[in-house]
């Protein structure tokens, strides 16, 4: 197998890999700005330079010449090269800032011109605290400045749309946001304008930067020239915690982190996950998350005297049993919910056959065109796949509307959805029928005419598992703590480097904004045991673990999916 | 070959030390001395286009052949780096019927101190029609493109006047001369920028995008315009195509310095008597020029010569004595042959304003793709003036120097050091004068500390 010396260290490779990726791939870290494994390669920012050498061979044999040790003779490039643009050849030698004070020396320079225009705001920079040009600048860059100049001043907080905003001063010229325009989102919505040290990017005449991916060249940007007009000056970076998650705008599940402090969910970056959104995260996921912090129920609640009145959750636990158990099992009206986890809406199946019924069905949410063929879908909810793929169809509303025209349905359990919004019934429909409603938001139709009203954990506050539209199924863990005690959610949150390296003393820790609500593998566990019919499941690492038996979620447990999940195998579709 | 318009030129050697032989009695053949050459009737008249005949009907002149004929004459690229022609057309992969190919003639001339291209542009266009369409015959290319820097106007439409009038004369377009042999010219019209000089950022602009140069390689005879193989040359290299053919390689290589031979047209400017295009050998004494330019204006002294447009390094007055326009002379004393755009400077120049002058325009034209150009142009530039106005210190000068080697070989293309060479050569060369100008770096001790001493 061919191989290339980095740093005095052997290694084999195969293909025509690029070094600066062949290094980052076998962790050996090598300082860049413009490079991106998905887009194009200019080698502008001259970050990643290295020293690189090939070994002389006989032009008429093409024997390698051999010096007096018997080692071969290496030939270094008069200059030094991008490590990014080159590509490794048998017997190439490299040496990086390691081992060749050239390359040290060259570093530091890109380093100096950088900053000398780069406006040293970071105390108020979005992206201090991961920024890369900061984090260079302090590893490899030169101490103090030696220029004495007016810096170049350019154009600062222009909204380039309605979502990003740039300012032109901060900007390194990487062109990673253009080149992501021009070769990912394919909207040409960016270019750079003016020319050498006033370059910036801008959108061209006329044109607004709307697209509906335009959210990643924030991201993108290894500076804070671009920062979203939504995040900007809200958080530090070391205040949030980020957690890896997916997001559940659409039925992609791209992956993402979600950025919380003080249990309020602040903003949504998306997370790399080669087989599902590769590097992306469609705007509409991003801007999600205030539905994790606004309009959320206070606890539970039951109706007494037609009014929704505050109880513990054992009372609200039993006014759901004592409904499930005032009728029969098959006049109760099951409703699955795509945006439920594959565990609870499993839970609920298992509910629905103990009381000697079956889960009707679950309320489609589907925009037609709403879909793109990349990271939006024409499915609005995260989990319809999983739905199916437990044996939950969408409901057939004339169906439904029969049986209840017919009087055979004496009451309805909800499960993380609103039938009443979704149009399936009328407020009036449901004033004299019982209805048990595990719900997110206080904006839920059906909410008016629950008779217990169970808050329901949201993505951002469970653990669970979804199934994309490709069948690829995922795993969320905790961003955001709940009110209450749950020992699975605890040993699953995410911390903020406050949380990982203050101490208790410090008064970081904030209990501020947590949400009184239950996961549905907790609240219908409970409900089903007051109503004759206890569950044993420990939680839900346990459930799916029993669903992963099943050949439409063969291997999903949460072993194997980890962070990046598992695809699983297509079955027939049960019509 | 009777019919031609060039003529015989008879080297005797008389003058010792130059290389360009009897070059008091050079008869011009880039430029000739012809009333109305651009027009097309009086072009032919005078020979014109016999030479694209003579390889078309010729079944003697294989493509192949006619590269070699241009490698045989020694012909070096007069855009600048002087890189050998025929080696370059050499370097295109073989023919592919089904792969796009194409030829680019450079006409963004926008290196201070040269203007010669657009003297070829507007007295001899058909020189460079013939010289692209015998180059596009050596290479089997069915495009050219002649990119015009953009200020050239007037010569774009004089040229588009002509180009016309030798498509109407069946010269270019489908079968020429009823050859069988097809191939286009396009003139396009640059947006003026220094930088769409470099070949592969011409290339850019020429598919209409930002003109950042690429990263070499790939090369662009492997991957040029449009991603196809693609040779680029410049227009004055092109126009030499046809008195090669005409004349033979020998006889062209036969021409001027040995090492470095052929006509080439001097654009000398400057504090001279007579600034202007001047066609001669290469291998002039560079005091001979001085002398055919009429001499300093004023009678005043030389001081500093730049010899081939402003990013080579300058050369003091008492460096040239005794060397000649070619590259291995001007190697001897620390320069190049560069464009040929030659800028004499008089005693009365301050070489800091010069210099200040000339960082200024590196600024103005980096294309900010590279860190190291785009932020040091500009630093350059700040610490010239600065020193120019009396507010530098000496360490200043130091920087300078530390910039450069920061600066050179580090960017994608070639602007970076174009900026640093001349300022790394103009201090080094002239340091007494920066110095200076310089605050001083120790302060005479105050008027107290003397009465003491008194």
């Amino acid at each position: 197998m061919p191989q290339v010396t980095i740093d005095g260290q052997v290694y084999e490779f195969e293909g025509r890999p690029k070094l600066l990726q062949f290094c980052l791939d076998h962790g050996i870290e090598l300082p860049h700005f413009c490079y991106h494994p998905a887009m194009s390669i200019p080698a502008n920012c001259r970050q990643c330079l290295v020293d690189v050498g090939n070994p002389v061979r006989d032009r008429a044999t093409g024997e390698l010449q051999l010096d007096d040790d018997g080692q071969p003779v290496i030939r270094f490039f008069p200059k030094l090269q991008t490590s990014c643009s080159q590509d490794i050849t048998d017997g190439m030698v490299v040496k990086t800032k390691r081992t060749s004070e050239k390359v040290q020396r060259a570093q530091r320079d890109t380093l100096e011109f950088l900053l000398i225009n780069h406006p040293l705001d970071c105390p108020i920079c979005d992206q201090a605290g991961h920024c890369p040009l900061q984090i260079q600048a302090y590893k490899y860059g030169p101490e103090g400045s030696r220029f004495e100049f007016r810096k170049v001043h350019k154009p600062k907080k222009v909204k380039l749309g309605p979502r990003v905003v740039l300012d032109g001063e901060r900007c390194i010229n990487c062109t990673r946001c253009v080149r992501f325009t021009d070769e990912i989102s394919k909207s040409h919505q960016l270019t750079i304008i003016q020319r050498g040290v006033s370059n910036y990017p801008m959108t061209p005449p006329g044109v607004t930067f709307d697209e509906p991916y335009s959210m990643n060249v924030i991201d993108l940007c290894p500076v804070g020239a671009l920062t979203s007009a939504d995040f900007r000056f809200q958080a530090r970076i070391w205040e949030m915690s980020s957690t890896p998650s997916i997001s559940t705008v659409n039925a992609k599940g791209s992956n993402c982190y979600y950025w919380v402090r003080d249990n309020l969910v602040l903003r949504v970056t998306p997370r790399p996950n080669l087989d599902v959104n590769e590097y992306w995260l469609a705007d509409e996921d991003r801007l999600d998350y205030k539905r994790f912090n606004e309009d959320r129920p206070v606890g539970p609640q039951i109706r007494a005297a037609g009014v929704l009145i505050h109880v513990e959750w054992e009372q609200a636990y039993q006014r759901a049993a004592e409904i499930l158990k005032s009728v029969d099992g098959g006049e109760i009206l099951f409703l699955g919910s795509a945006y439920a986890t594959v565990e609870d809406n499993y839970l609920l199946t298992k509910l629905a056959g103990a009381l000697g019924g079956a889960v009707a069905g679950y309320l489609p949410h589907v925009e037609p065109g709403h879909g793109d063929g990349w990271l939006r879908t024409d499915d609005r909810t995260p989990n319809a796949q999983g739905c199916q793929r437990l044996g939950i169809n969408p409901i057939d509303e004339a169906v439904v509307r029969a049986r209840f025209e017919a009087g055979e349905i004496k009451a309805v359990y909800v499960l993380e959805d609103d039938p009443i919004g979704a149009g399936l019934f009328s407020q009036d429909d449901l004033e004299d029928i019982p209805v048990v409603l595990h719900y997110y938001n206080t904006t839920n139709a059906t909410l008016a005419v629950a008779d217990a009203a169970l808050p329901a954990a949201m993505v951002v506050e469970t653990v669970g598992t979804f199934v994309s539209e490709d069948g690829h199924a995922q795993r969320v863990v905790p961003a955001k703590a709940i009110r209450g005690v749950n020992r699975t959610l605890r040993m699953q949150m995410g911390m903020s480097r406050t949380d990982r390296h203050a101490t208790p003393f410090d008064r970081w820790y904030n209990e501020s904004h947590k949400i009184d609500c239950k996961p549905s593998w907790e609240a219908l566990p409970a409900v089903a045991a007051l109503a004759g019919h206890a569950m044993t499941y420990k939680g839900p690492r346990q459930i799916m673990q029993e669903v992963s038996k099943m050949p439409a979620f063969e291997g999903a447990t949460y072993e194997a999916m980890g962070l990046h999940g598992v695809r699983l195998q297509d079955v027939a579709e049960e019509v | 070959m009777t019919e031609s318009f060039y003529f015989t030129m008879e080297a005797t050697n008389g003058t010792p030390q130059t290389k360009a032989g009897d070059w008091s009695n050079y008869q011009r053949v880039l430029l000739p001395p012809i009333r109305d050459l651009h027009k097309l009737e009086v072009y032919e008249e005078n020979g014109g286009y016999k030479a694209l005949r003579e390889v078309l009907a010729n079944s003697d002149w294989e493509p192949s052949k006619v590269t070699d004929e241009v490698k045989a004459s020694g012909l070096k690229g007069r855009g600048g780096a002087g890189f050998p022609t025929g080696l370059k057309w050499s370097f295109m992969p073989p023919v592919d019927p089904d792969i796009p190919r194409f030829l680019c003639c450079n006409g963004d001339e926008s290196e201070p101190g040269t203007f010669k291209d657009r003297q070829l542009m507007e007295y001899n266009p058909h020189l460079i029609f013939e010289g692209c369409l015998i180059a596009n015959y050596a290479m089997s290319i069915k495009t050219c493109y002649i990119y015009v820097r953009g200020e050239f106007a007037d010569w774009i439409t004089h040229m588009e006047r002509e180009l016309a009038k030798a498509y109407d004369k069946g010269y270019v377009g489908e079968n020429i001369m009823g050859t069988g042999f097809s191939t286009d010219i396009v003139i396009h019209k640059g947006a003026g920028a220094y930088i769409c000089g470099e070949e592969t950022s011409l290339m850019e602009s020429l598919e209409g995008k930002r003109a950042y140069p690429r990263i070499k390689p790939p090369f662009p005879a492997q991957r040029g315009i449009w991603g196809y193989p693609t040779t680029i040359n410049n227009v004055e290299t092109l126009a030499c195509a046809p008195i090669i053919i005409n004349r033979g390689g020998k006889w062209y290589a036969g021409i001027g310095a040995e090492t470095h031979p052929g006509p080439v047209l001097y654009g000398i400017s400057g504090h001279v008597n007579k600034p202007g295009v001047y066609e001669y050998p290469t291998g002039m004494l560079i005091t001979d020029l001085l002398e055919v330019a009429g001499g300093m204006r004023g009678g005043k002294k030389l001081k500093a010569l730049v010899p081939g447009g402003c990013s080579v390094p300058v050369l003091r007055a008492e460096m040239i004595d005794g060397v000649t326009m070619d590259a291995d002379s001007l190697r001897t004393v620390g320069s190049m042959m560069g464009t040929g755009g030659m800028l004499f400077l008089d005693e009365d120049t301050d070489m800091v304003s010069f210099l200040r002058r000339v960082t200024h325009f590196y600024h103005h034209e980096s294309c900010g793709q590279c860190t190291p150009c785009r932020e040091g142009t500009g630093w350059l530039e700040n610490l010239v003036t600065r020193i120019d106005e009396g507010e530098g210190n000496l360490r200043d000068l130091d920087l300078l120097l530390d910039l450069c080697d920061q600066m050179e070989g580090r960017t994608v293309c070639a602007l970076a050091d174009a900026a640093a060479w001349p300022v790394r050569n103009t201090i080094n060369r002239f340091r007494d004068e920066f110095e200076a100008k310089c605050k001083p770096a120790v302060f005479a001790t105050g008027g107290e500390v003397e009465a003491v001493v008194d």
